[in-house]
């Protein structure tokens, strides 16, 4: 192959490698994740309020994973990485949220046993 | 091309990146692995009402938050384990990477040695996965991941013995790359998991 | 976890299987399996005769080559659409027989020829195949033939991926057929209706075939989609920017990010049917906080992507089609690129329309509804955009255009009447009925004229020769007068208000309105007839039927720059493109004929038979769950990782060629192309295989 014959330890994916970074993204999801173990067990939050926080707190962890440990950013290294994740994350969005809303109504119109058990149970 | 002659053929134009278009073609894998998630995820909700407890175990009493973080940081700390090998191979250090990649593999067992305790004791209080769609959904989902960390590990050893044996070729660096991205995407899984398995079932 | 108990005998060795799954007292099932039998024996045995045994796995099996690739997915393809074929056959007939209570019973049924039980089986496989095994694969074949050509790239981006995905999808395939001699089918529709799927309604191992058959298909379609991603991502020869990009490849590039999606969803529909069937848990069971309605919805959360992962490619050769029979460029090139990812993105959340009559609110199905009925927008652009190309277009009716416009014509009666059931109130009234089947057969179809299209627009690139114009036009006429009355008769019978799926037909009316659709039937016969007739006769007369670098004279996109047929290593100097449409760009300034002054060496990747080795290792692994024969899936699953790991320790996989040999090859124009009677040099030297 006439073209890489390079040493691949000079790869811009073996390059990007940093310690801080690395670090940094670890000490930052372990953080959010221990707060929202933290609201959790302190019970302080209304269910819906606790559902919102916790959420948030995975959507910071998540973006510090994919800031830090992926290193997601515009660069010509990982440009159609970012892309495709960008791409992805609506068909999550759809396929979770499109889904949950069918049920929501699909269940007090089609189980009986729903409504026995409605009171008490949450909703999703 | 002399002149205003258009350039019609470039001998040997062809400048591909064999480990970019590697990468990338992982990346493009895993995020169809995360559609599965997303399926998965998208069930549990749908399986997570009251009525699909069928009277058995609820996440309530399924869902320890407190046992589920310690596997949090042991995936974590695995994670940064083998990102410290990545450092270690920018700078060529065979003996780093096998001992990054190492301490990888024990923190990645130690997290599936808590699930399967975890599991087990479950399985102890009779609490299984046929006793209603609520545990199969909560096992599978779980399992899921789960299965998804021993293939990695499985991984890890191989490219252990890679880097012993072959060094840094273009190939094993390729591996090293892609690897990272599938252990460090596990640790991403793992947010959704505890967060919406465990501490959302804790309420 | 335990395993389910099931009722039956069960042995270590054998699982389920014992000889009488495989002795049938059935006429039909037997003269089948005959049948198949006798074509097999005779296919090995001109084969053996012929030694060629050894140039089939040196050349073909073992191959990376992704232009074999192709035409071993395509061949794969048309082989199961022909079985899917004669399902329909027999689906048709039956249903022609058994109308009326008064209508006599033949071989076992009380109405017709075929027991119930059998007649869902065969309509179960003819969706199945039809959908997954026959059209999916064709299309992926021609992805893997035309993409790197156009876009100049010598392979694709991972030669040994791309034959692990054929050989995955070939393991599929296999299990269909062999359900066919070894045990049975589902017969829950190709849908897998739910709870009907489930084991203490199908006990039997059919639904465990299909279940498996789809899933590892579906893993081998799924890396396949990853593979043509990173192609046209990555793999772009200089001078290709993204809107030099010819339409076909900008179609592959959206319905592969369709299908890396949605075939996941699919794979967590059925793995979770398999965890109910085969661990006993409760996702899609009626009681015990099982939810039917969660494998409905996750099916078809799949379902309608995939459907338009088979449409948006044929979008894409209907558009290479038409310009080179009208002669002018595409009209609307961005507008079709714009149309054909608004088409991908909307069928993203439409899947409800499949299940309107489920139940779900008011809000949910107008929802659905309206989402629907807007991808009839960008469909429109399409349609549009190829009336405007062939409007003032020097018109040429060859036969991949009379298939382009044959399509076109389908596509309109399809998307409208998918827009009428796209509209809850009157889905609610024809929801189920053969009205529904009418509709996606017409889009089905749209599919199927554009792969006959396409074969005939692409053959020649691929093998040097055209193929038959005379035979190919009498399929043409042949399939589009059957398909007008099998259709056409099948809308009035959905308004009349006949059902789907039906054994037996209840009421007599309908009887003349099925022998139509049989009289449709004999025609697609006759064109099957016709098809095998052009491929003969084609073969036969090759050498009157050569044809150049640009098969057609007027070809556009950069495919027809290189030879036909394409030498293994594609371009014997890299491609440097200057316009959209390179190959009339560079006919319009006269240099179709310069070649490369010089040549560097080409690295193309080695043979190896690793993946047909996966591809078997897959079939054995998916019998022995079928069958539940622990050892044989267990032992399948082990050595597939095995011989994934022992692959990545394999050194030295590419094989260069000088560019004294490439010279020589290109001055002296020696046969180098896909068909050669000597051993072509990837091969040469691949002595080790793995
Ligand atoms: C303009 C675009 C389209 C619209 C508005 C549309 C609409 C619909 C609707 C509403 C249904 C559900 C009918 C029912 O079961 O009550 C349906 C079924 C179906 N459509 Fe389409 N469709 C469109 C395009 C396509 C295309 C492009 C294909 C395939 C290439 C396709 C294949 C199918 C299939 C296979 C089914 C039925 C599956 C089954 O129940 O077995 N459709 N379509
Ligand atoms: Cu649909």
């Amino acid at each position: 192959m006439p073209a890489h014959s390079t040493d691949p330890l000079l790869h811009p994916e073996v390059r990007q490698a940093s310690i801080l970074a690395y670090g940094a993204g670890f000490v930052a999801s372990t953080v959010f994740m221990a707060i929202a173990l933290v609201i959790t067990l302190g019970r302080v939050l209304p269910y819906l309020g606790l559902l919102a926080a916790i959420s948030a707190l995975a959507m910071l962890a998540l973006l510090a994973q994919v800031v830090l440990l992926f290193r997601l950013d515009l660069s010509e290294t990982q440009l159609w990485k970012t892309v495709s994740l960008a791409l992805v994350i609506p068909l999550f969005v759809l396929s979770i949220g499109l889904t949950g809303w069918m049920f929501h109504t699909l269940y007090p119109r089609t189980m009986l046993h729903f409504m026995a058990v409605q009171g008490s149970g949450s909703m999703m | 091309m002399s002149g205003a002659q258009p350039v019609l053929w470039l001998p040997g134009g062809e400048e591909h990146d064999p480990i970019a278009n590697k990468t990338f073609g992982f990346w493009l894998y895993m995020m169809s692995d995360a559609l599965i998630f997303a399926a998965l995820f998208a069930a549990y909700g749908v399986l997570d009402h009251r009525f699909n407890a069928a009277g058995g175990a609820t996440a309530r009493q399924v869902a320890h938050p407190v046992d589920a973080f310690w596997q949090t940081l042991a995936v974590f700390a695995s994670v940064l384990a083998y990102s410290l090998a990545m450092v270690k191979l920018k700078a060529g250090s065979r003996l780093g990477v096998l001992l990054g990649l190492g301490a990888a593999a024990l923190l990645g067992l130690v997290f599936i040695g808590l699930e399967i305790a975890d599991f087990a004791s479950l399985i102890g209080q009779g609490i299984t996965p046929e006793r209603s769609g609520f545990l199969s959904m909560f096992f599978v989902l779980v399992a899921v991941h789960g299965l998804h960390m021993l293939f990695g590990l499985l991984w890890i050893a191989v490219m252990m013995a890679q880097v012993a044996l072959k060094g840094f070729t273009t190939e094993v660096v390729t591996r090293l790359l892609t690897l990272r991205l599938f252990w460090t995407f596990q640790a991403s899984i793992w947010v959704c998991v505890f967060v919406f398995v465990y501490l959302r079932g804790a309420f | 976890m335990s395993l389910v108990h099931l009722q039956g005998s069960w042995t270590p060795w054998l699982g389920r299987l014992t000889l009488s799954v495989i002795l049938y007292h059935n006429g039909i099932v037997d003269g089948a399996f005959v049948f198949a039998a006798v074509t097999g024996i005779v296919i090995l045995g001109v084969i053996t005769y012929y030694r060629k045994w050894g140039y089939l796995i040196r050349e073909w099996i073992t191959s990376l080559d992704h232009k074999k690739i192709g035409v071993m997915y395509i061949l794969i393809g048309l082989v199961m659409m022909f079985r899917g074929f004669i399902d329909a056959l027999m689906i048709r007939t039956q249903q022609m027989m058994a109308d009326g209570p008064d209508s006599p019973g033949h071989l076992q049924a009380l109405h017709g020829y075929l027991p119930p039980y059998h007649f869902d089986q065969i309509y179960s496989s003819h969706g199945t195949i039809m959908i997954l095994f026959a059209v999916t694969p064709i299309l992926v074949g021609l992805m893997n033939l035309i993409v790197p050509l156009q876009i100049g790239a010598r392979d694709m981006a991972f030669p040994y991926l791309n034959a692990v995905s054929l050989w995955l999808t070939a393991a599929g395939a296999g299990l269909v057929m062999a359900s066919l001699f070894i045990g049975d089918f589902s017969h829950a529709g190709w849908i897998g209706l739910i709870p009907l799927t489930e084991l203490p309604y199908s006990p039997g191992v059919g639904v465990d075939y299909w279940m498996w058959a789809i899933q590892i298909g579906s893993v081998g379609t799924t890396l396949g989609t990853v593979n043509l991603i990173a192609t046209i991502v990555k793999m772009r020869a200089p001078g290709m920017t993204w809107f030099r990009m010819p339409i076909f490849t900008w179609t592959a590039l959206s319905t592969n990010i369709i299908g890396l999606t949605a075939f996941p969803v699919l794979g967590v529909a059925l793995a979770l049917l398999g965890c109910d069937r085969y661990l006993g848990t409760h996702f899609y069971t009626a009681g015990l906080g099982g939810n039917l309605m969660l494998f409905t919805d996750l099916f078809w959360i799949w379902g309608h992507p995939e459907v338009y992962f088979l449409v948006l490619p044929a979008f894409g050769i209907i558009s290479e089609i038409i310009p080179t029979f009208s002669e002018r460029p595409l009209f609307g090139y961005i507008t079709m690129v714009a149309a054909t990812f608004a088409i991908a993105g909307i069928s993203w959340s439409v899947w409800l329309h499949h299940f309107f009559t489920m139940g779900a609110g008011p809000d949910v199905n107008g929802f659905f509804s309206v989402a629907t009925m807007l991808v009839g927008i960008p469909t429109g652009v399409k349609v549009f955009n190829w009336a405007f190309t062939l409007y003032r277009g020097r018109l040429r009716f060859d036969t991949p255009m009379l298939w382009a416009v044959g399509a076109v014509f389908l596509l309109l009666v399809g998307g409208l009447t998918g827009m009428m059931l796209a509209i809850p109130p009157i889905n609610y009234t024809i929801h189920n009925s053969v009205f529904v089947v009418a509709h996606f057969h017409c889009m089905v179809l749209v599919v199927a004229f554009s792969i006959f299209g396409a074969i005939a627009y692409w053959f020649p690139k691929v093998f040097g020769f055209r193929l038959d114009e005379h035979n190919g036009k009498r399929v043409f006429a042949c399939f589009s007068l059957g398909t007008f009355l099998v259709f056409a008769a099948m809308f009035a019978l959905g308004f009349m208000g006949m059902t789907r799926r039906l054994d037996y037909l209840a009421d007599p009316h309908w009887k003349p309105l099925l022998i139509v659709e049989e009289i449709g039937v004999f025609f697609y016969c006759v064109a099957c007839y016709y098809f095998f007739r052009m491929l003969h006769v084609s073969i036969r007369d090759r050498a009157k039927n050569r044809v150049g670098a640009d098969a057609w004279g007027t070809g556009r996109s950069p495919e027809w720059i290189a030879r036909s047929p394409v030498p293994f290593y594609n371009f014997a100097a890299t491609p440097h493109f200057n316009a959209l449409d390179e190959a009339a760009w560079r006919r319009g300034q006269g240099l179709s004929d310069v070649a490369p002054r010089d040549y560097e060496p080409i690295a193309t990747p080695k043979n190896t038979i690793a993946p047909p080795l996966i591809g078997a290792l897959a079939f054995g692994f998916g019998f022995g769950m079928v069958w539940r024969i622990w050892w044989m899936a267990g032992l399948s699953l082990i050595a597939i990782i095995g011989v994934v790991i022992l692959r990545s320790f394999a050194t030295e996989t590419e094989h260069v060629i000088s560019a004294e040999q490439i010279r020589s090859m290109e001055t002296t124009g020696s046969s180098v192309g896909i068909v050669t009677d000597h051993i072509s040099p990837p091969v040469a030297e691949a002595e080790a295989f793995l």
